[in-house]
């Protein structure tokens, strides 16, 4: 069960960058039946591969596991006692929106670092 | 290409382990098996230390001898079936190395990996299970939270093999229950840490000569870089860990039903009935056969999963496939050999009875058989 919740956020992903299972398995370095094995929950996917997904779909390494409770506005609202948080995100809203994109990108490049 | 030859190198090693194994475990088994509960004889760890038997699976450029997968079988068949309970310290330790290879930092695993690979004989254990949660990982109520530049542990472990023995413990603990997978997380705990204590000690049905009990985390402090790797990785490491474990659970299984296997033809060549030995008598041959058939069988499917291991293949599903067969085999080879050597099979005088009890944990530890299915379901 939980790979295949683990492996429809990764098709959702690999849909969101627009690309195709031969593609991101070719990226990867593995088949296309295994990535299709991967994305279905029929295979285990390894904390090297997903880290490697993450990198290249361009997405924190939490998307792909924090499925089970998806109330965002509960966490986000936790989030934002944090008052650095809520300075970053007040700061966020003022940035065009292709600069905000930039910060996001650097964020997650920033969290798929080792 | 598919070989079932051992290399030079591999049969050297089964003889130093099959070596180190008779002169150093199976003269301490019995006793160590009989001993009332809790018992721990702390100079099994000596006796391992010694002889280089708690750092074979560690990594070279950690101190250890950077055995790969098939070698480590190689080397744990025979260890098993000297004495399974001995074996189970050197377990303990091999999934701690596990967990640290899969999911540690470099630095993590230059301190850790070569702490167990000391000479001193140090051993590890990893908390996974607890009263109310086994399998089911997101039930895990152990937490973790953050304090400053720490990070404070409360909760209880259940079962967990070198408890009280361990001078390393990987503790998984939540640090937000309601983010479920995502928020596991494996954490670093040293031995002495302030707030660590054992529990109640299991009083096992076999298995005896290793160490099984609750440990009790009450408000341990650890520093921040003790959280194992990254964030949230606490689920996929000790999946991958447990995964990486199975052929070398499997393996034991051989192990113990090669002794019991050998004590019941050796006894059928010796046992003279109606003027000849019971192993001329086709019922009892047969029976025999059946149990080196099943052996062999279990053997080469546990050596196919270390050698997908090896070759950095998929291997989950033939890893449970070899876990549920070994383990399996093992039971029916011990029932048979008590059966086969009747009244002084069933006597505790032999150590039939011994491997009986030390097999049954092996189709219900680290993922019973049920679990085993259910990875090998998923994926047909």
């Amino acid at each position: 069960m939980v790979y295949r919740e683990i492996g429809k956020r990764i098709q959702q992903a690999r849909e969101e960058n627009g690309l195709t299972q031969e593609e991101l398995a070719a990226k990867l370095g593995c088949t296309q039946a295994a990535l299709s094995n991967y994305e279905l929950g029929k295979r285990r996917l390894y904390l090297s591969l997903l880290n490697e997904m993450a990198r290249i779909l361009n997405k924190p390494f939490d998307y792909f596991m924090d499925w089970t409770v998806r109330k965002e506005d509960d966490s986000v609202s936790r989030l934002l006692l944090d008052p650095e948080l809520k300075e970053l995100l007040v700061e966020a809203a003022r940035l065009p929106s292709k600069e905000r994109k930039l910060v996001l990108d650097f964020i997650n490049w920033r969290n798929n670092q080792p | 290409m598919i070989g079932f030859t051992l290399t030079e190198e591999q049969v050297a090693l089964q003889k130093t382990a099959r070596d180190f194994a008779d002169k150093y475990m199976r003269p301490y088994a019995r006793e160590l098996d009989r001993m009332p509960s809790p018992h721990f004889d702390w100079k099994i760890i000596d006796r391992f230390a010694a002889h280089g038997m708690l750092s074979f699976f560690i990594p070279k450029e950690y101190g250890g001898l950077g055995l790969d997968a098939v070698s480590c079988a190689i080397v744990c068949e025979e260890l098993a079936a000297a004495c399974d309970g001995q074996q189970g310290v050197i377990s303990g330790s091999m999934l701690v190395a596990d967990c640290l290879r899969v999911g540690g930092t470099e630095e993590q695993k230059r301190k850790y990996l070569t702490l167990l690979a000391d000479k001193k004989g140090k051993v590890g254990a990893v908390g996974i299970t607890e009263p109310d949660a086994g399998s089911d990982m997101q039930s895990i109520s152990t937490r973790a939270i953050r304090d400053g530049d720490g990070y404070v542990i409360t909760g209880a472990k259940h079962y967990i093999t070198n408890a009280g023995v361990a001078d390393l413990y990987l503790i998984l603990a939540t640090t937000d229950p309601a983010r479920k997978y995502a928020a596991l997380d494996f954490f670093i705990v040293p031995g002495d840490s302030p707030g660590l204590s054992l529990g109640k000690v299991e009083d096992k049905v076999g298995q005896r000569a290793s160490q099984n009990g609750d440990v009790i985390l009450d408000n341990v402090r650890v520093p921040a870089g003790n959280l194992l790797g990254r964030p949230g990785t606490g689920f996929l490491v000790a999946m991958q860990a447990l995964d990486l474990k199975r052929p070398l659970m499997a393996i034991c299984g051989v192990g113990i039903a090669r002794s019991a296997y050998e004590t019941a033809l050796d006894y059928s060549k010796k046992r003279i009935q109606f003027g000849r030995p019971i192993f001329h008598n086709q019922a009892v041959a047969f029976a025999l056969a059946d149990m080196a058939t099943k052996i062999d069988a279990a053997r080469f499917m546990t050596w196919r999963a270390c050698h997908l291991i090896d070759q950095g293949l998929e291997f989950t599903r033939e890893a449970s496939m070899a876990k549920i067969v070994a383990s399996e085999c093992a039971m029916e080879v011990c029932s048979r050999a008590m059966h086969l050597m009747g009244a002084v099979g069933y006597s505790r005088d032999l150590p039939i009875e011994k491997y009986f009890r030390d097999a049954k944990a092996l189709s219900v530890i680290e993922g019973g058989n049920e679990i085993q299915r259910s990875i090998v379901a998923e994926q047909l």
